[in-house]
């Protein structure tokens, strides 16, 4: 094999470097060589049907199909804006808001050979993204008509001046561009091309078995000719947890990431010599522990009683021993980890039961009989271990002030149908994710007047004028300095009115073995091309 | 059995033949062992308020802690530091409520499903029997699992769930049990006295043919338990009480840190399907020496 040095040799300080990595995730990762090819075996815990990454954001998808289908743009450390260039190269807003133009890399080519041009994002944008995308439908409502004055330029046209911000923060994520030669004038939601994907990326769609792996191989005509570095990237299909530590350990897999070795056995895990654990790598997709509440509930609407609730909650607690300290604590919508938008003179609610006591007497609620105020229903979503349990520490936290909680638990889908569509619930445990961009998956968790059915957005009766028009405002303002002031006011508003109870940041834990080098990155590392990954020669 | 023996009198003898099956029992082995732990369960179920005040669910102290290590929590506690001694002493008792509930539950249907079509023959003996092989020809845990995610766990409808899983054999032995004493003497009599066939059907045979469906109810507590273990390990438990198979689940995810956590609600199951099991046997043995001595 040949060998690809990429900076200077300094293995021999490389355990302790690599050993503080976890602690501090911003650390400059020390540049080593890799060598090309070998096979990286990682664990994979589901196997979506429709790995389109255009139509269906999430991260279950990305996992795979970020190696096959590039967006324009990836989320970088370092770069400025926070982007690594992908498929577009540079990218300039108009000053009125209606247009941003992409100048499109050269000499790029389709897995089937084709070449990649301006035309195949323009379809992207318009038919795929904007039609049938599960968040780009939002963000791409306005878009209007793509331009196409050369194979390389594509102008984007907005029926209203849309922030230059929010497209840039979504170029990561949304923007999977896809062949048009093989979607046009087929019906996109069932082309064979969304499972047998076909891209422009370092990797190619090689085979699925249903049950037991997807392997991707190396693209040899690359555009980056320096890369990828492995031959070829393996899912092993592996739901149960405890299987995924002990493949680690066998060495049947190389990586495991999204946590798929359970936070409870990091410690053992991360003395294992020859493996090594990595906290960072996930910051472009934080997912925030709130507690949803529903207005509706009498006792609930009261501002105080939502105070108690969130007074009654020992975030340090959480984190420490639900997360093993692997989270942060969180007081508002926006996470600590976007340095832009998070506001920091929001209301805290520190762990004060005294005071959630005193909240509730005031509300009018005294102790009754066996000391109970009233009682509530409460539905932890199953989705995670950490959600569950999490649920069973709420409703200890909530005896503790006078709050009878009754545990409800449901499947997934009767946990949906329950929360966001029959809105048969008193409290929840959520995991909202924050992509970036408030107005991407975050401010539908607050903006009233949703339909039924809409799931994960706010059906929890949550009504407030200003913040609906700060909501509204924001969306139409293009100027970066002015949105950020307007979501900072939407975050104060929302955290005083505690529309919900904002407990943790938490992303994930990949786990490789200590001689695979560039893992965990870039900002969403688990969920981009891995190029630059491969093994130490 | 006397020829007209009236249902008073019949019950008295019943009593006293079961006294003396108790003495019997306890004089086989396996019957003292089994009965003696099922008394301990018992009287820890009972006592799980005074055992362990306040809610076994409460956190009382740092997470993780391992065994024998502090005397506030003898047996350590778990990932959100609650005691696992008090979830141990609640858990019998939600264990022992729901084993002893569905197998009653399972029994009643059974016994009464099985009298019926044993007494009555005919298209209502046809129609119950082939209900009664639906429902055999599905596994009974999946029968309990449709059925939880239907209706929500809940503790009356895990019990209802497994008794809906047990019934059949219970039916098809009082079935059996009745069609061999319904052509006897005195069933004939108590026709003729002019008694109404379901009053002969449960006052005059039912009595005797009860003693082997009870040994069986032995075997339905012991898959009770274990079902139940089993439903709360996939988690479809009732969340608001510690069960066994709850804690062995909670255990789990921390299997290779923490392993005490689920070894020792899993001694609790294998203690208690143990001692229904060696009663049960003990009552067969019991059974047999009052036949021979008969």
């Amino acid at each position: 094999m040949t060998q690809m040095p990429e900076g200077p040799m300094n293995a021999p300080t490389r355990r302790r470097l690599l050993a503080g990595a976890a602690a501090l995730p911003f650390l400059p990762r020390p540049a080593l060589a890799q060598k090309r090819g070998g096979r990286l075996t990682v664990a994979a815990d589901s196997e979506p049907p429709n790995l389109n990454p255009a139509i269906i954001a999430s991260n279950g998808v990305f996992f795979v199909a970020s190696k096959v289908i590039e967006p324009l743009a990836e989320a970088d450390y370092r770069a400025k804006d926070g982007l690594a260039p992908r498929l577009a190269t540079s990218w300039e807003g108009a000053a009125d808001g209606r247009s941003l133009t992409f100048t499109l890399r050269q000499g790029v080519t389709w897995h089937d050979g084709k070449p990649f041009s301006s035309a195949d994002v323009a379809f992207s944008a318009l038919e795929v993204w904007k039609k049938h995308g599960n968040l780009g439908r939002a963000v791409f409502r306005e878009l209007e008509a793509v331009e196409t004055p050369d194979a390389n330029t594509a102008i984007f046209r907005f029926a209203v001046p849309t922030p230059a911000q929010l497209i840039r923060n979504a170029l990561p994520a949304l923007t999977a561009v896809v062949p048009k030669h093989l979607y046009e004038g087929t019906d996109i939601m069932r082309n064979p091309a969304n499972q047998k994907l076909v891209g422009t990326g370092p990797f190619r769609f090689a085979e699925w078995r249903p049950g037991e792996y997807t392997r991707l191989v190396r693209n040899p005509a690359y555009w980056d000719q320096a890369r990828p570095f492995l031959n070829e990237i393996v899912y092993r299909v592996l739901p149960d947890r405890a299987a995924a530590a002990n493949a680690l350990e066998a060495e049947e897999i190389q990586l495991a990431a999204f946590s798929a070795v359970p936070l409870a056995d990091l410690d053992r895990i991360a003395k294992v010599p020859g493996l090594k654990v990595y906290s960072n790598g996930y910051e472009g997709l934080t997912y925030q522990l709130v507690v949803e509440i529903n207005h509706r509930r009498k006792e609930l609407s009261d501002v105080r009683v939502r105070r108690a609730i969130a007074h009654a909650i020992d975030r340090d607690f959480v984190v420490r021993a639900i997360f093993r300290g692997f989270a942060a604590t969180s007081q508002g919508p926006v996470p600590k980890n976007d340095r832009v938008f998070h506001a920091t003179d929001v209301a805290g609610y520190g762990f004060n039961p005294q005071r959630a006591n005193q909240l509730l007497d005031e509300a009018g609620y005294p102790r009754g009989e066996g000391g109970i105020r009233f009682r509530l229903r409460l539905l932890p979503a199953p989705f995670f271990n950490e959600t569950r349990q999490f649920g069973d520490y709420l409703r200890q936290a909530l005896a503790a002030v006078g709050i009878d909680a009754t545990i409800v638990s449901n499947d997934t889908p009767a946990h949906l149908r329950a929360v966001y569509t029959d809105r048969a619930f008193d409290i929840t445990v959520a995991t909202p994710v924050y992509r970036g961009d408030p107005a991407i998956s975050t401010t539908i968790l607050f903006q009233s007047g949703l339909p039924a059915g809409v799931p994960f957005a706010n059906q929890y009766g949550y009504e407030n004028p200003e913040v609906d028009a700060l909501i509204k405002q924001a969306a139409a303002t293009i100027d970066d300095a002015e949105r950020v002031r307007l979501y900072n006011a939407f975050q104060k508003q929302v955290t005083d009115d505690v529309a919900l109870v904002n407990v943790a940041e938490f992303s994930f834990i990949t786990v490789a073995r200590d001689n695979l080098l560039n893992v965990s990155n870039n900002p969403r590392w688990a969920v981009s091309n891995w190029a630059d990954t491969g093994f130490a020669d | 059995m006397p020829l007209g023996a009236r249902s008073e009198k019949f019950f008295g003898s019943f009593f006293q033949k079961r006294t003396s099956l108790l003495f019997r029992l306890l004089a086989t082995g396996e019957g003292l062992a089994g009965l003696t732990m099922l008394a301990i369960l018992l009287a820890v179920a009972l006592t799980a308020p005074w055992l362990a005040p306040g809610d076994p669910l409460a956190i009382k102290g740092d997470p993780l802690l391992p065994p024998w290590q502090t005397m506030a929590h003898p047996l350590g506690t778990d990932r959100l530091g609650r005691d696992v001694l008090s979830a141990l002493i609640h858990g019998t008792r939600t264990t022992l409520l729901v084993a002893t509930a569905a197998a009653a539950a399972a029994l009643g249907i059974g016994i009464t499903v099985g009298t019926i079509a044993g007494f009555l023959g005919g298209w209502v003996d046809e129609a119950l029997m082939r209900v009664a092989e639906a429902f055999q020809t599905v596994p009974a845990f999946l029968l309990t699992l449709a059925l939880i995610s239907v209706t929500g766990p809940r503790v009356p409808t895990i019990v209802l769930g497994i008794a809906i899983g047990a019934w059949m054999q219970p039916a098809r032995i009082t079935r059996a049990e009745i069609l061999s004493l319904r052509e006897r003497d005195f069933v004939a009599a108590a026709r003729v006295i002019g008694m109404r066939p379901l009053e002969i059907a449960f006052r005059e045979v039912l009595p005797n043919a009860l003693t082997p469906v009870v040994s069986l109810a032995a075997v339905i507590v012991a898959a009770a338990v274990l079902i139940e273990a089993a439903l709360s390990f996939l988690g479809f438990g009732d969340p608001n009480r510690v069960t066994w198979g709850s804690m062995i689940a909670e255990g789990r995810t921390v299997l290779r840190r923490a392993p005490f956590l689920s070894i020792i609600p899993g001694i609790g199951l294998v203690l208690t399907v143990l001692a229904v099991h060696l009663t049960g046997q003990g009552v067969a043995k019991a059974l047999r020496t009052r036949r021979i001595a008969a």
